[in-house]
C-alpha cells in the first residue's frame, strides 16, 4: 500500500509538471466552458415575470384580485385554461401559473391557491414570494378574516432549458470522455519509454501501475468536474439540481467507463502516436453523435442506431439529469446498464489483449 | 555458497538463439562480470536472471528462488539496473531515488546513495534535464538503493567519463565489502579486469571462457606483450623470427609482439635498431590483457 501511494504521488507529480497535461485536462474544458458559455448565455437576466392566471369561476373576488395584479409593474399577466397555461409554462413562456379557486365566503377554511412555477429558474422563488405578499394585501382589505389564502407552490421543471444549461453537462461529458480516452495513451507511452519495464524489475506489482493511473484519472475527473460546475454555476448561473454525491457518483462512473474504453482502444497501439490517432478517430465522431451538445432530435433518423450505441450518449443523459434536472431520455437503469456493459466488455478486452512489452 | 546458479540456460527469440546453453555459478560476495560485444546475449541473460524473461530451457536459481515462478520474492531481495535509462521525466533525481526505495523492504537512505553516485548537487533536477552520464549514475543509484543482496547491473558504466567510472568502481568495491554480490555486464575490458573477481566471456550467446581475469590471461598467454611503433614500417617476417616471439600483430605502424622471452626479444630488437634495419619508437612491455584474450578467442576486437 505504501509503495502504491508513493507511485500515485510520483505519477501525479510527473503528470502535473507537464504543462500539456494541465492544458488539455484542466484549462481546455474550462476555456470551452467560458467560450461557449458566453456565446450561449445571452438573453438571461430579465426582471419581467410572465404569470399565467387561470380563473375557475369569474366573480367579484377574482376581478378585485386581477385588478391588484395589474398594478404590479414586473408582471405580465396572461389568461387562459389550466392546460394551455401549463403547456406555456413547460415551454418557458410563463414563469409561473396561478390557479385562482372559487372563493366561498363565509367558510372558515383556508383556501389553497396552487401556483405552478418553473423550478429551474431561482428567480421564480421571488415571484412566489411576491404573489404571497399580494394575497396578504388582499386579505388586509378584508378585515373580517384573519387568514384566507395560502399560496400552494408547485415546482414544475421546464422542458426546455437555456442553451448554457444544456452546455454544462455536455462539456462535463466531453471532458470525462477525453480524460479517460486520451489518458490511457499514457500507458502506451510508459511501455514505449521502457518505464513499465524498469518498474517491472522492482518488487512493485504491475497491476499497481495501472491502478495508480486509474486513481489519478478519477482524481483529475473530480478536479475537472468541480471547476466546470463552479464556473457554470457562478459565472453562467446554471442551477445544479443534483446533490454533490449524485454528481460525483455519475462523474466517477463515467470516468471509469471511458478509462476502460481507452485501455481497450490502446491495446491496438504500438506507439504513443498511434495511440493518439486511434483515440482521436473514436472520440471525435462520438462527441457529435452523442447529443451532448445539442438535442438528439436534431440528428437525422439514419444516425439514431449509432447514437444509441455510443456510450457517451448515456453518460450525457445521466449527467444532464443529475446536473440540471432534465428527465432521463432512456431511463437511469438503461443508462447504467449500457454504460456498465461498455465498462465490463472493454475491461475484459483490455486485459485480454494488452501486452506489457 | 552460490548466490546464482545457471545450468544450460537457453533463450530464443524466434529463430535467433540469444543465449545458448550457458552454465555458471556466482558465489556470495563476488563481483562477477559478463564480458562480451553488443548482441552477445549479456542483456538477455540478466533479464532472465531477474525474472523479466522466461527461459526456454535450462535451470536458474537466484538466492534459491526460481525467477519464473518466484519473481516477487526474488525482486524484493535484488537491485536491478537495466540498459538504457528510463524514468519518469518530471520527477527529480531525489524523488526518483525515493520512489524506488519505497518499493523495497529495507532500502539505503537516499542521502547516502546520492553521495555514492555523485548526484548531490543534481538532487532537485528533473531527470529529463540530466546529461547522459548523470542519468546513467542515477539508474545505477536506483538499483543500489534497493539494498538488495545481489545487484544486477547491465552495463553500469556505459557513457560515463573515466573519472565517474572509477568512482563507481570504488562504490562497487565498497558494496562488496558490505557483503553484496554484484553481477554486471560490460564491454569494457579494463573494467572487467580491474573490477571483477571472475569473468565470463560471452560471444554469440555462448560462454567461451570463464575464470578470474588473471587466470584467463595465464591460460591463454604464457607470453607478454611487447608494443612498439616502427617509424618506417618493417618486415613482419623478420619480427616473427625474433627469439621468444610466438605471434605478431601489426596494424599500420603499431606492432604487438607476444613473446615468451621478453628479454631475448628486446635484446634482438635493439640489435636490429643498431643495424639500422628498424626504427623503434615507444617501446612498452605489458602483461597480456583480457583484450588480448578476447582477440585470441574470437579473432576480433570487442569493439568491432
Amino acid at each position: 500500500m505504501k509503495s502504491f501511494l508513493n507511485l500515485v504521488v510520483a505519477t501525479l507529480k510527473d503528470m502535473v509538471r507537464d504543462k500539456m497535461t494541465i492544458f488539455w485536462f484542466i484549462l481546455f474544458p474550462v476555456l470551452f466552458m467560458f467560450l461557449f458559455g458566453m456565446i450561449f448565455s445571452g438573453g438571461s437576466g430579465n426582471v419581467n415575470f410572465d404569470l399565467g392566471v387561470v380563473v375557475e369561476q369569474p366573480d367579484f373576488f377574482s376581478q378585485a384580485f386581477l385588478a391588484n395584479l395589474g398594478q404590479v409593474e414586473m408582471l405580465t399577466v396572461h389568461h387562459g385554461t389550466l392546460e394551455g397555461e401549463l403547456e406555456a409554462l413547460g415551454q418557458q413562456k410563463r414563469n409561473a401559473v396561478l390557479v385562482l379557486p372559487q372563493v366561498q365566503f363565509g367558510s372558515d377554511e383556508e383556501i389553497a391557491v396552487p401556483v405552478y412555477y418553473d423550478a429551474s429558474n431561482q428567480a421564480n422563488k421571488v415571484l412566489i414570494f411576491m404573489l404571497s405578499e399580494i394575497f396578504n394585501h388582499v386579505e388586509r382589505g378584508m378585515q373580517n378574516r384573519a387568514r384566507i389564502f395560502t399560496v400552494d407552490a408547485k415546482p414544475v421543471q421546464a422542458e426546455s432549458l437555456r442553451d448554457v444549461d444544456y452546455l454544462l453537462p455536455g462539456i462535463l461529458s466531453m471532458a470525462l470522455m477525453q480524460l479517460g480516452l486520451f489518458g490511457s495513451v499514457r500507458l502506451v507511452y510508459l511501455r514505449q519509454k521502457r518505464i513499465l519495464k524498469s518498474l517491472g524489475a522492482t518488487p512493485l506489482p504491475r497491476t499497481h501501475i495501472v491502478f495508480s493511473e486509474i486513481v489519478i484519472r478519477l482524481l483529475m475527473a473530480a478536479v475537472q468536474t468541480t471547476l466546470i460546475i463552479l464556473i457554470g454555476h457562478f459565472v453562467f448561473d446554471v442551477k445544479i439540481v443534483g446533490s454533490w454525491w449524485q454528481v460525483l457518483g455519475a462523474v466517477f462512473f463515467g470516468a471509469a467507463v471511458f478509462v476502460s474504453i481507452g485501455y481497450m482502444l490502446v491495446t491496438f497501439a504500438k506507439t504513443e502516436e498511434s495511440g493518439h490517432g486511434i483515440i482521436q478517430v473514436v472520440q471525435f465522431p462520438m462527441m457529435f453523435l452523442s447529443g451532448i451538445f445539442f438535442p438528439l432530435e436534431f440528428l437525422p433518423a439514419f444516425l439514431k442506431p449509432v447514437v444509441r450505441a455510443i456510450p457517451l450518449t448515456y453518460l450525457g443523459d445521466i449527467l444532464r439529469s443529475v446536473l440540471i434536472g432534465t428527465p432521463y431520455a432512456f431511463g437511469l437503469t438503461t443508462d447504467l446498464l449500457i454504460l456498465g456493459g461498455w465498462l465490463t466488455v472493454s475491461l475484459i478486452l483490455a486485459i485480454r489483449f494488452w501486452r506489457w512489452e | 555458497m552460490a548466490s546464482i546458479v545457471v545450468r544450460e540456460l537457453t533463450k530464443r527469440y524466434g529463430k535467433l538463439t540469444a543465449v545458448n546453453q550457458i552454465s555458471l555459478e556466482v558465489e556470495d560476495g563476488e563481483i562477477f562480470g559478463m564480458l562480451g560485444p553488443n548482441g552477445a546475449g549479456k542483456t538477455t541473460t540478466v533479464e532472465v536472471l531477474v525474472g523479466l524473461r522466461d527461459a526456454d530451457a535450462g535451470e536458474v536459481r537466484v538466492l534459491g528462488f526460481d525467477p519464473t515462478t518466484e519473481s516477487v520474492q526474488l525482486k524484493r531481495s535484488i537491485g536491478v539496473q537495466l540498459q538504457m535509462p528510463t524514468l519518469f521525466p518530471r520527477l527529480t533525481v531525489e524523488e526518483s531515488l525515493r520512489l524506488n526505495a519505497s518499493f523495497f523492504p529495507d532500502p539505503f537512505p537516499a542521502e547516502q546513495v546520492l553521495e555514492w553516485v555523485g548526484l548531490k548537487e543534481q538532487r532537485k533536477v528533473y531527470t529529463y534535464k540530466l546529461s547522459g552520464g548523470q542519468l546513467q549514475r542515477l539508474v545505477v543509484g536506483m538499483a543500489i538503493i534497493s539494498n538488495g543482496r545481489i545487484l544486477f547491473l547491465d552495463e553500469p558504466t556505459t557513457g560515463l567519463d573515466p573519472q565517474a567510472r572509477r568512482n563507481l568502481w570504488d562504490v562497487f568495491h565498497m558494496l562488496q565489502k558490505m557483503g553484496k554480490t554484484i553481477f554486471l555486464t560490460t564491454h569494457y575490458m579494463e573494467e572487467a579486469q580491474y573490477l571483477c573477481d571472475r569473468v565470463a566471456i560471452i560471444d554469440h550467446g555462448s560462454i567461451i571462457a570463464l575464470g578470474t581475469p588473471n587466470q584467463l590471461i595465464c591460460d591463454h598467454f604464457e607470453e607478454k606483450a611487447v608494443e612498439l611503433s616502427a617509424m618506417d614500417g618493417c618486415d613482419e617476417a623478420i619480427l616473427e623470427k625474433l627469439p621468444g616471439v610466438t605471434k605478431v600483430q601489426a596494424a599500420h605502424n603499431q606492432i604487438t609482439l607476444y613473446s615468451t622471452n621478453v628479454e631475448a626479444t628486446i635484446r634482438e630488437l635493439m640489435q636490429l635498431e643498431a643495424e639500422n634495419r628498424l626504427a623503434v619508437n615507444d617501446l612498452a612491455i605489458r602483461k597480456a590483457s583480457l583484450e588480448d584474450v578476447f582477440l585470441k578467442l574470437t579473432g576480433r576486437s570487442i569493439r568491432q
